[in-house]
């Protein structure tokens, strides 16, 4: 059986179906992959400006919404420099 | 934790909704249910372009038209506080049954407790420290 248990207390990405992507620390997760995030951040990407952080706190995702969850190296994820990245936004999912 | 619990603990406290459409609903959570059902009062709505509001005095949303609900950071140390309370209390109540229940039958498959019958699942560990 496939699980995130693994991920718990580690500080990971979502994608979501909209194309939002969030970082925060895995709190919990049910059945459905609902999942609670603490000290979670959104980050936007852009182009024309480096990448931007916008904290959100403590979120409960619906697990209909989430597209991806990844665990992030926090060694590396801090040794990068947000604001040089530019990147395109995520598009939203079509159907 | 489970999403759920920390749902419940938030009865009572206010929370931001986010649909799917991207409408949100700010307001104070007065119930839930296990679909994610809520209704929440005194609620601020906002269209998904955030440029018009309307206020409601009560709203109940279905759980899924949901995209995400955001609440307050106190209440992850409050659920895991509740739930560390919860398990020291059944540890002791149960702590209790199985040195008296269990006493000379060590060689017995130890299948009558935990229900499940899963491998290490409550069926040891506890009892011993």
């Amino acid at each position: 059986m496939s699980s995130l248990q693994g991920y718990v207390d580690r500080r990971v990405i979502l994608v979501l179906q909209d194309g939002v992507v969030i970082v925060g620390v895995m709190a919990g997760f049910d059945q459905k992959s609902n999942v609670v995030l603490s000290d979670s951040k959104e980050r936007i990407y852009s182009m024309d400006a480096g990448v931007e952080e916008v904290p959100l706190g403590l979120y409960l995702v619906k697990g209909d919404m989430i597209v991806l969850i990844g665990e992030l190296d926090e060694a590396v994820d801090q040794a990068v420099d947000l604001s040089t990245i530019h990147a395109e936004p995520i598009p939203r999912i079509q159907y | 934790m489970l999403p759920l619990s920390l749902l419940n603990a938030a009865q009572n406290k206010p929370m931001l909704v986010e649909l799917k459409n991207g409408e949100t609903f700010n307001g104070h959570l007065v119930n839930c249910d296990n679909f994610m059902n809520i209704t929440l009062r005194e609620v601020y709505q906002t269209n998904s372009e955030g440029d018009r509001f309307w206020k409601l005095k009560e709203c109940y949303i279905r759980g899924s038209t949901i995209k995400y609900l955001r609440v307050p950071d106190t209440l992850l140390d409050a659920v895991k506080e509740e739930q560390n309370r919860a398990r020291d209390a059944g540890r002791g109540a149960r702590g209790a049954f199985v040195s008296g229940g269990n006493r000379g039958g060590r060689g017995a498959p130890s299948r009558a407790r935990g229900g499940r019958g899963g491998p290490m699942r409550g069926g040891r560990g506890r009892g011993r420290g």
